[in-house]
């Protein structure tokens, strides 16, 4: 039954959420320091002083109420207060998630444009100069790291060229370098699972049917290779856009934009734990939201895959 | 396709892992000869030569400290391949037992090492990576531990998918009814089988390891500064990308190089 | 087989799909017939085309972005989490709130004196334990309500609230007694023993005057709606993103220091560049007019710039130095820390990493501060031969010949703790490598300031760097005292404790003079530093700008003085 695989599926990405902060709340219990202790570390507080913000902030409580605590404050969508600025965690997520969010959708869209560009041609044209071309376009986008590939762009673009701004953030043209060397870098996955269920499909048998009947190569292509080929496609983007939080932080140092990357960065550089958690949460339901979603889709594509037994 | 085009494929083909392999080697050799290659080390400055583009002066040009940018390339050789194969280990040692006890094993077993293994994938590894070092501290050892550590969920779920197609092998029954126990079975008939495909994907993985400590090191969590890990060298590169480019570029394509090699080799592994 | 595994790791079901999961790789199934249907392409190439059609029309729309006359927009380069004066330390706060508080006196930057500000004259007391100011008449704060003594009082007090734990402002106030209301329009602070630099730090940001009803009704979130006298009111401000600054329109009351009676801008804008390498392409582009901290190389190329100046602003305070830790060894015998003082190639320093725009510092005291006694300037010349004869007289030697200095089985390895801000990484590496040829090591790490201060406090470093401004020498106590919380060369030298703590007492300045100079010929005959730079402001500015100058702190713009010329084409 469909309600059943969409059921199951919407139940198991709340698991996957549930475990993923629990690990968030175990890891933080396993750091070393004290966060009262950061907290007043500057300011030269008497022992006494750190010991009442430690009762403060609830962390002398029997651990299961503190993860009984944290669960609930979850779920009221409360990541807890930065250690280094007093604010609460979500806002300063949500200040800074606008401007990663339009890098990842950008980067998103070009990934996908550029990864149909390079699989389409590869898969139709196996074999040829074209399929080697494009297939080694997909393997360079894969093994370049955006942190050079940035770089490149920045000096031939913004330095020589002049067309984009080299940095900032403010307008769509500050956009286009990076979201095109970040679409380039996740469009290689992309390509390759396009290329290889494109031609999976290519030789299955209701294609050389639907040849054999008459239709037009055009009918063939969107009518039965696209809908069976984007299957697995659409799940790969799914999960490249989960990671596009990964490659948006080294994306938004090369380019001094704002976001959750340099957010979480300083927070790692200054040990502001709860900004760090609160990050790794934001991109696990990210992910996890994705990946149902692309499931939910292919889900509705591809009937055979409701049957599925788990 | 015709005969001749099919064996022009083949050469060709042959030939891609053949210069994958040829700059793999060629890497090794400089981060091993380092000392011996460039004695004066990478942090000797010489500010009279700052600047300087590549030419009969210098080779790949100097930084902007006049250090020479090939001495740094060699001996930043050596601290990114040994992180990155450290790191890569790491996520062997800990993946390969983990995905092997649960592929092999199955039942509750499997159920819940995959579940914990659903949790940690469901982080980017390099958010994942970062947060071990908020935790660890920053440095190249830290950098290490969280790139292996970052890694280490992918393989073992690799591991445990090898692992149960081996597992439910019909001539694993018989094994079963003979009465050997589960570890034996998992030990000397599912790891030799399972064997190739794991090295494989291990090694797709070092790509994408490699990538993950040089951005460790480009975000400024890695190595102390003036080191010539790659990723940091971009990094320092970066406030003089108009005055030396140099600085930027071969490091830059060292790694891609290095990484597309690696892929590339583990693509024709099939 | 490997081909099968891969695709069955390819079912449907993603949480089972570790090679999805890192993207790596497809079942990238090889062989099969390929039918070679008539391409379809064209579909993409039109679909391609559009979104490119889109994107550049995108881009070209982008450009056309209004702004309305007479709004200058000035670039921050650090986004501090508060910026209440009162609370908070960082010098950033201050380039926009300075204009939008006063305070009771200012320091003339070019006479080094005090002038008036929301205080007329003032009278100290024979024993400098009390000062009496008589204030300005009809002055207002920003929300209508009147200045008057009560105001100082509050405003004193909430400083020195243990509840409202302030960072910088309560600790420029030293021995603060308490103050007294005399009537309306006097007011008296008292202190529990006469502290030189209270003059001083009242003339600064961080004691500016503040509503106290604003403050009482704003409460926490005071920073966001500050209210004071000052020329600019602070029309909006958006952590991390934006402050907005507006004239004052009732101002009339301003110090003879401003040229101006009232503000010339329509608007000022503050926005947050805390990356390096957007400064300069900001103002290139015309996003920002003004610019601070543009780095060294930047500068360099934007002074042949036709539309932008840079505006070298040399800040008053301590150098950008590093502290040797006297109690660690081997930094513990002074022949060592003279070799390496020696040994460092200075000007080398500030040619390649800060350009020749810094002043080479050889002090404690940058070259700008009252108290600076050039003679320090004699000291340590670069000069690797005395170096090594003194390392070599310490009873170092290379004995095992791997190019490091040793003795008695200990290697010369010294633990530097750098920040990453201020080119101090930059700087420690070429400082590395001069030492290197001595047969010194050095292993530094970048760390953040709050891990800084905690390695310091335990005392786990040998080289820690630092600078911090200020326009009085009592800056040199917060260094070099004993028992001061930055002592980080962990000197514990009882004669210049005396001269710091008496300094910081007379009120004559000639004898202050006097004394601190002793303090600076201590410290460099100690070898307690290593001086590098006299930090600069490096200020980028676009040439329409008019106007433009600093207060004595270096830091802060008086932004009623300046003007924007048109935009000409």
């Amino acid at each position: 039954m469909a309600a059943r695989y969409f059921f199951r599926r919407a139940l198991g990405a709340i698991f996957v959420l549930w475990l993923a902060a629990t690990l968030a709340f175990v890891a933080l219990k396993l750091t070393p320091g004290d966060p009262a202790q950061a907290l007043l570390a500057a300011s030269g507080a008497t022992p006494a002083e750190i010991a009442e913000r430690r009762a403060h902030l609830g962390l002398d409580d029997p651990l299961l109420l503190q993860y009984g605590r944290y669960l609930a404050e979850l779920v009221r969508l409360d990541l807890g207060e930065s250690w280094l600025h007093g604010r609460p965690v979500g806002r300063m997520i949500v200040e800074q998630l606008p401007s990663t969010l339009a890098l990842a959708l950008a980067a998103t869209a070009v990934a996908v444009l550029l990864g149909l560009l390079l699989g389409l041609p590869a898969a139709l044209r196996r074999g040829t100069w074209l399929d080697t071309l494009a297939t080694s376009c997909a393997v360079i986008g894969l093994s370049t790291p955006t942190y050079w590939s940035g770089l490149l762009a920045i000096l031939v673009f913004s330095l020589y060229l002049r067309w984009f701004p080299s940095a900032g953030q403010g307008s769509p043209a500050h956009l286009v370098l990076p979201a095109a060397v970040l679409g380039f870098a996740m469009s290689g996955a992309i390509a390759r699972v396009v290329r290889a269920q494109v031609a999976e499909v290519l030789s299955a048998n209701y294609v050389i049917a639907a040849h054999a009947k008459g239709l037009t190569p055009r009918r063939v292509l969107f009518v039965h290779i696209l809908r069976n080929a984007m299957g697995p496609a659409l799940a790969v983007t799914a999960l490249q856009f989960g990671f596009m939080l990964s490659g948006a932080v080294v994306t938004e140092s090369v380019f001094a934009r704002r976001g959750l990357g340099k957010l979480v960065v300083q927070a790692i550089i200054w040990r502001d734990l709860p900004v760090v958690r609160g990050v790794m949460l934001v991109a696990a339901i990210a992910f996890v939201l994705t990946s149902l979603v692309s499931d939910l889709a292919r889900g509705w594509l591809d009937p055979r895959l409701r049957e599925e037994q788990q | 396709m015709s005969a001749r085009a099919v064996g022009r494929r083949r050469r060709r083909v042959r030939l891609v892992p053949a210069v994958a392999a040829a700059w793999l080697l060629l890497a090794g050799a400089m981060a091993l000869l380092a000392p011996g290659l460039a004695p004066e080390g990478p942090m000797t400055a010489d500010p009279a030569r700052a600047l300087l583009p590549p030419g009969a002066g210098s080779p790949l040009g100097t930084d902007f400290l006049g250090r020479e940018v090939w001495v740094r390339l060699v001996w930043g050789a050596r601290l990114t391949l040994t992180v990155g194969a450290v790191a890569a280990g790491l996520a062997v040692a800990i993946g390969l037992p983990l995905g092997l006890a649960a592929g092999s094993l199955g039942g509750w077993v499997d159920s819940l090492l995959m579940r914990l293994v659903d949790g940690l994938l469901a982080f980017p590894g390099l958010l994942l990576a970062m947060a071990v070092m908020a935790i660890l501290g920053v440095g190249m050892e830290s950098a290490a531990i969280a790139a292996g550590l970052a890694a280490a969920p992918a393989y073992a779920r690799v591991a445990r998918s090898v692992a149960h197609e081996v597992r439910i092998q019909p001539y694993l029954d018989a094994a079963r009814a003979v009465g050997c126990s589960p570890w034996r079975i998992a030990i000397r008939h599912i790891l030799p089988n399972a064997g190739p495909a794991l090295v494989s994907f291990a090694g797709a993985q070092l790509g994408s390891i490699l990538l993950m400590i040089g951005a460790l090191n480009f975000l400024g969590l890695g190595d102390s500064p003036g080191s010539p890990e790659w990723g940091m060298m971009l990094a320092d590169g970066r406030g003089y990308l108009r005055q030396a480019p140099w600085a930027s570029l071969f490091p830059g394509l060292a790694l891609t190089l290095t990484v597309l090699a690696v892929n590339l080799l583990g693509d024709a592994w099939e | 087989m490997a081909i099968r595994v891969r695709c069955v790791a390819v079912l449907p079901g993603l949480w089972h799909n570790s090679l999805w999961a890192r993207g790596q790789l497809a079942c990238a199934q090889k062989g099969g017939t390929s039918t070679k249907p008539m391409c379809a392409k064209s579909h993409n190439r039109f679909l391609v085309c559009l979104v490119l059609v889109a994107a550049l029309l995108a881009t070209l729309l982008a450009g056309c972005a209004s702004r309305p006359t007479g709004q200058l927009r000035y670039g921050l380069t650090l986004a501090p989490s508060g910026i209440d004066p009162h609370v908070n330390a960082s010098s950033e706060l201050g380039i926009p709130l300075t204009s939008v508080y006063d305070t009771l006196i200012y320091l003339d930057p070019e006479t080094g004196e005090f002038v008036p500000g929301l205080a007329e004259r003032w009278e100290i007391s024979g024993d400098g334990l009390a000062y009496t100011f008589y204030l300005k008449e009809g002055v207002k704060f920003h929300d209508g309500t009147a200045f008057d003594a009560e105001a100082v009082r509050f405003n004193l007090d909430r400083i020195t609230s243990e509840a409202l734990a302030s960072q910088k402002a309560r600790f420029m106030l030293g021995p603060y007694d308490r103050t007294e209301v005399v009537d309306d329009g006097t007011v008296r602070i008292l202190l529990k023993q006469p502290y030189a630099p209270l003059m001083d730090s009242l003339s600064q940001v961080y004691l500016g005057m503040a509503s106290p009803a604003a403050v009482q009704k704003w409460g926490a979130d005071y920073q966001l709606h500050q209210v004071g006298t000052g020329p600019f009111v602070m029309a909006e401000y958006l952590p991390g993103d934006h402050l907005l600054l507006r004239p004052n329109p009732d101002y009339d009351w301003g110090p003879s220091v401003y040229r101006q009676r009232r503000a010339r801008l329509a608007e000022i804008e503050f926005r947050f560049f805390t990356d390096a390498a957007t400064r300069s392409p900001a103002l290139e582009s015309g996003e920002a007019d003004v610019m601070g901290e543009i780095p060294p190389q930047d500068a360099r190329r934007l002074e042949s710039s036709t539309d932008l100046k840079v505006q070298v602003v040399p800040i008053p305070g301590v150098s950008l130095m590093f502290f040797l830790n006297m109690t660690r060894p081997p930094l513990d015998d002074l022949r060592v820390r003279q070799a390496l003082l020696y040994g460092t190639d200075r000007k080398a320093i500030i040619s390649t990493v800060f350009q020749d725009l810094s002043p080479l510092a050889y002090g404690p005291l940058a070259a700008n501060t009252l108290g600076y006694d050039p003679a320090v300037q004699g000291y340590y010349p670069y000069d690797p031969e005395k170096a090594a004869d003194l390392l070599a007289e310490a009873g170092w030697a290379d004995s095992d010949g791997d190019g490091t200095l040793d003795k008695g089985g200990q290697r010369l390895v010294l633990d530097a703790v750098l920040m990453g801000w201020g080119s101090m990484p930059e700087a420690s590496q070429l400082m590395a490598s001069q030492w290197q040829a001595l047969g010194v090591q050095v292993e530094s790490r970048v760390v953040s300031y709050s891990e800084a201060l905690q390695i310091a406090g335990e005392g786990m470093y040998h080289l820690i760097p630092f600078n911090l401004s200020g326009s009085d020498p009592d800056i040199l106590r917060k260094f070099f005292h004993s028992t001061a919380s930055f002592n980080w060369s962990r000197t514990n030298d009882a004669e210049m404790d005396g001269w710091l703590d008496e300094a910081s007492r007379l009120t004559d300045r000639a004898q202050r003079v006097t004394l601190y100079g002793r303090v600076q010929h201590r410290v460099m005959e100690q070898a307690l530093i290593l001086p590098i730079r006299d930090y600069v402001n490096l200020n980028g500015v676009s040439s329409r700008v008019q106007d433009l100058r600093y207060d004595g702190q270096g830091w802060f713009p008086w932004l009623i003085d300046v003007g924007l010329a048109p935009a000409g084409k």
